[in-house]
């Protein structure tokens, strides 16, 4: 038996295949590649990284698969010049490029899925705001479709998620309808810090997939918001409870402090939708994440880099644990080390949740070595 | 006769010794509701009257263009659904135009008075803005500045200065003001009756979603030629009757996109679409409202949504209280993007991107001119701007 198809077997049987020694958390593996620019090269190397997984098909043949994808923030703002593809969003090519092996192995759907703090127009439209045709994207295999999921979207009603374990903060969520209509979900999210979590990477951004028009600014407090505006406040400071009848916080006294508060809520929201496939798009990026400045002297200022680096793994802390040691941070740092220097590292409370491990000592990885595309993001 | 540029003389100057400045400026006529007590040495001066308004000329109030700051500790000034509230005159200037065809605008607004403190820098804006639009503001000194300028104030004088630098700079592109608005969107009405807050607020607010659009009165619809628009809105509560109802149905039948009101016509809808009921109609479509329009920035975004943002002839980036009036010459081959930012201080890095393939660009600014490289993006032609304050025009040559 080869490892791949050791692989796949376990996969198929639904067995965490452990590669080493991994305790309560999963470890699966992690393929990484150097991937220097956003052209043809980018799906070669993730058929490749898919390849080295033990392939996908397994996983999404006759299927509908999500792919949450990451647009945050404003859609007209770019950093400097560069395009927020290059710099904070999953870019284009990676997204095609990933439908595009998704629907080669046989997917039956493909939905790709972002919320927005802006409006409730349809997704292809903010495509086009941020300056991409979303055609490219909906012809990379067949039956493609878009979804804004800040909003009701084409659903007619939100769709509850339990929390598996009963939740750190929240023991349910209100979500748009894909989220619980998906068969397989994909987390593609791009390689950066983060102001306030210190990393936001595929764990992070799957906080994306709570709708603006429920946890946003803009949400009503008898009922949800019909656009979606504004942040996710309440997860941030826990300034109030959701509308009536959206399940509220377990323990409305629990600290509201952020650093508390938002690595808890990422892990209950994975642990409401699991994630099962974590891409990372590191080719462009920047560091210092959000309320980063690039002008000199900036209180905290902000470098456009290019890791050259694209990743993915079937777990999504194995995943974030390779990245952030890509990044140049210690997967195993605790609050108060870097990344973390305010806030508790969500990839430990992801562990201690039993979603995936983070010790770089049990986790395979595959192609690329790390220290050979380090970048220090600091 | 040269067109008159207007000054209104400030009350604290109660002689002609001031009458200096204005010597190799462009100013070349006083404007005012009385003529000052002295001699003007020569300078015209005109009247206003806003029943009697100069020849040639069509008076409008106005707005001192800003972003509206916040006037109370617990309330900044917002506009729909939180984004900054714009005070801008462009859709007043442009109305007018609209109205009155052959007719130069005069904004007669004058700064804001009471406890509020104009920073001298702010008296460049009213100017640029204006001028962008086709108009000329009044020009008009509070007391602080007349005053400042009266004690041959360095920085008052450096800002009077780059005043009159803004208007020789759109003196020299005169013929720019005939060039048409390149917009995807036609925007018809009366602009008048019932429906008038709808639509003057839709011009009004459409520039804060981006969305271009040229204006035309509903009464030049029959006779309108639609060959630039990709959609018509005919924005009354009203359905469209007669020779207005068949010319904007044969714009439909040839593959435009018509947004009319409740009940134009009875046809089943194929789909709902941003909170309005689309049918085929030939090659195009015919989208109607599920109910009345009653709120102009929501309708602004609903008809950028079922127009699709495709077909924005600009895309702005890093510009989000800024106004982009685009226009083409008559051949198209020649365009020119005024950049008007109304919030104070200088701009971000700015990206433009433009449907239209150009070869050549030049960035026109306050303090240079210079050649810039069209790039393309995946969207169009991009250009990058840098940091500016006031004003920029790209001119763009295919």
């Amino acid at each position: 038996m080869t490892r791949r198809e050791w692989i796949l077997g376990a996969a198929a049987a639904g067995v965490a295949p452990s590669l080493r020694a991994a305790g309560a958390a999963p470890a699966l593996p992690v393929a990484l590649a150097r991937c220097r620019a956003y052209d043809a090269t980018v799906l070669a190397n993730l058929r490749k990284i898919f390849d080295q997984l033990g392939g996908i098909g397994s996983l999404v043949a006759g299927k509908t698969v999500a792919i949450k994808i990451n647009m945050t923030g404003s859609l007209r703002a770019r950093t400097g010049y560069r395009p927020a593809w290059n710099t904070r969003w999953s870019h284009p090519v990676v997204i095609g490029a990933a439908v595009h092996l998704i629907g080669e192995a046989g997917a039956r759907r493909i939905r790709i899925l972002e919320g927005s703090t802006e409006d409730d127009h349809p997704l292809e439209e903010n495509f086009f705001i941020g300056g991409w045709d979303p055609a490219d994207l909906l012809g990379a295999a067949p039956h493609v479709e878009m979804e804004n999921t800040g909003c009701l979207g084409s659903g007619k009603e939100y769709k509850r998620l339990d929390v598996a374990g009963g939740g750190l903060i929240y023991s349910a969520f209100d979500v748009n309808h894909s989220y619980t209509e998906c068969d397989v979900m994909v987390s593609l999210a791009k390689l950066k810090e983060h102001e306030q979590t210190g990393l936001s990477l595929s764990l992070r951004n799957m906080v994306g997939i709570a709708p603006g028009a429920v946890y946003g600014d803009s949400a009503g407090y008898d009922q949800p918001a019909v656009r979606p505006y504004g942040a996710l406040t309440m997860f941030h400071t826990g300034n109030r409870q959701p509308p009536e009848g959206t399940p509220p916080e377990k323990d409305p006294k629990s600290p509201r402090e952020l650093g508390y508060r938002v690595p808890r809520i990422t892990v209950d929201l994975v642990k409401a939708r699991p994630v099962d496939l974590a891409i990372l798009d590191g080719i462009e990026t920047q560091t210092a994440g959000s309320g980063a400045s690039l002008e000199d002297g900036a209180p905290r200022h902000m470098r456009l880099i290019n890791p050259g680096i694209l990743l993915a793994g079937r777990n999504a802390v194995c995943a974030d644990a390779v990245a952030a040691a890509a990044m140049g941070f210690n997967p195993l740092a605790s609050r108060g080390t870097a990344p973390f220097e305010t806030c508790d590292s969500t990839l430990e409370l992801a562990e201690q949740a039993g979603i995936g491990a983070r010790d770089l000592q049990k986790i395979e990885v595959i192609g690329a070595r790390i220290a050979d595309v380090r970048t220090a993001f600091r | 006769m040269p067109e008159l540029i207007p000054f209104r003389w400030p009350a604290l100057w109660t002689d002609g010794a001031k009458l200096d400045l204005l010597k190799g400026t462009p100013i070349n006529c006083i404007a005012a509701e009385a003529p000052p007590p002295f001699s003007l040495g020569g300078l015209p001066f005109v009247k206003l009257d806003k029943d009697r308004p100069p020849e040639g000329v069509t008076l409008q109030d106005g707005v001192w263009p800003r972003v509206l700051a916040a006037t109370r500790k617990d309330a900044a000034g917002g506009g729909a659904t939180g984004s900054a509230w714009v005070d801008s005159n462009a859709s007043l200037v442009r109305l007018a135009k609209l109205r009155d065809p052959g007719k130069i605008v005069w904004l007669t607004y004058t700064p804001p008075d009471g406890k509020e403190v104009v920073p001298l820098d702010s008296f460049v804006k009213p100017i640029t803005e204006a001028e962008a639009f086709g108009a000329h503001w009044i020009i008009a000194l509070d007391t602080f500045f007349a005053g400042q300028i009266d004690k041959r104030d360095e920085k008052a004088l450096g800002q009077w200065q780059r005043m009159m630098a803004a208007l020789r700079l759109t003196a020299a592109r005169r013929e720019q003001r005939a060039w048409e608005p390149v917009a995807s969107l036609a925007v018809a009405s009366t602009f008048e009756g019932d429906d008038k807050l709808l639509s003057e607020e839709f011009l009004n607010l459409a520039p804060r979603r981006h969305l271009a659009y040229r204006a035309l009165r509903a009464a030049d619809i029959a006779t309108a030629s639609f060959t630039r628009q990709k959609a018509v809105l005919y924005l009354e509560n009203t359905p469209p009757q007669g020779a207005v109802l068949a010319r904007l149905l044969e714009f439909a039948q040839a593959g435009g996109l018509l947004i009319v009101p409740l009940g134009t016509v009875q046809s089943p809808p194929e789909e709902r679409r941003s909170e309005h009921t689309v049918r085929r109609a030939g090659k195009g479509r015919i989208a109607m409202p599920l109910d009345k329009w009653e709120d102009p920035f929501t309708l602004v975004d609903q008809v950028h949504v079922l127009l699709s943002h495709r077909e924005d002839p600009v895309q702005v980036w890093n510009g989000p209280d800024m106004d982009t009036y685009y226009v083409a010459g008559p051949n198209e081959g020649q365009a020119v993007a005024h950049l008007i930012p109304y919030a104070s201080g200088a701009t971000l890095p700015i990206t433009l991107s433009f449907r239209q393939t150009y070869r050549r660009a030049r960035l026109v600014t306050l303090d240079r001119q210079t050649t810039v490289q069209p790039t393309r993006g995946p969207l169009g032609t991009e250009i990058a701007v840098p940091e500016f304050t006031d004003y920029a025009a790209v001119e763009l040559e295919a």
